[in-house]
């Protein structure tokens, strides 16, 4: 069971930006790609509060905004507006060292969707979703 | 589509994906025809920008075709009507 009230906004600037650097860029605009990110000892403190699933959605979702043509500083072009089919395969851990991949679904608009799909350094899948954000400011 | 698919069967179709691509909580034959898909609840669904996304994406996997923006935005998504007068037009 998932409390909300114990769950607080995650804004997507530093130190809460947790996708870190971009591996691939494929064709068409950048709007599929593979971003890095590693899972520190702090972020392992997380899983008790039932956020780290939110973390991992948050993760593909900075990663397709910043394929999408974010600013690389910041990774924020936009925000979070939907996720569905969202399955967390296995937890990380700390240590672990993940890849995000995101491919454009459609678009309407302001609205992207895209499928994303989180492995670790093994290839193991850890969580996939489809990541719906809007683009631009709220 | 079947060639020998009504209006009446595109339409029921088309009301069940609606329902089902967003998980909407309703009986598809409660959508009436001509009622606005997006906007003021209390005339039609109250559908927002997200759920009109979800629902193009629906609309191309289900009848094969592909939908710009611009053609949304105007009229081909404005109620069911519409909508299935816009699938007819673009499956010829």
């Amino acid at each position: 069971m998932i409390t909300t009230s114990r769950l607080e906004p995650l804004p997507h600037v530093y130190p809460f930006r947790f996708v870190e650097r971009t591996l691939e860029r494929g064709e068409e605009g950048g709007l599929s790609g593979r971003v890095s990110a590693v899972v520190t000892a702090n972020a392992r403190r997380v899983q008790d509060g039932l956020l780290a699933p939110f973390t991992l959605a948050e993760m593909m979702a900075q990663a397709a905004l910043l394929l999408q043509g974010g600013d690389p500083e910041i990774g924020k072009t936009g925000f979070l507006a939907g996720l569905s089919d969202f399955v967390v395969t296995r937890v990380p851990e700390a240590g672990d060292v993940l890849s995000i991949n995101v491919r454009l679904a459609g678009r309407l608009g302001p609205a992207v969707k895209f499928d994303g799909r989180l492995s670790d350094d093994q290839g193991r899948e850890v969580a996939s979703c489809g990541i719906t954000v809007r683009t631009g400011g709220p | 589509m079947s060639s020998v698919e009504t209006a009446e069967d595109l339409k029921s179709r088309v009301k069940e994906l609606i329902v089902r691509q967003l998980k909407l909580d309703i009986d598809p034959t409660s959508i009436r025809n001509e009622a606005p898909l997006f906007g003021d609840a209390a005339e039609g669904l109250g559908l927002d920008s997200i759920d009109a996304l979800e629902l193009v994406l629906g609309v191309e996997k289900e009848f094969g075709i592909k939908v710009q923006d611009e053609e949304v935005g105007v009229t081909a998504f404005a109620s069911v009507d519409a909508l299935c007068a816009f699938i007819q037009e673009k499956k010829g």
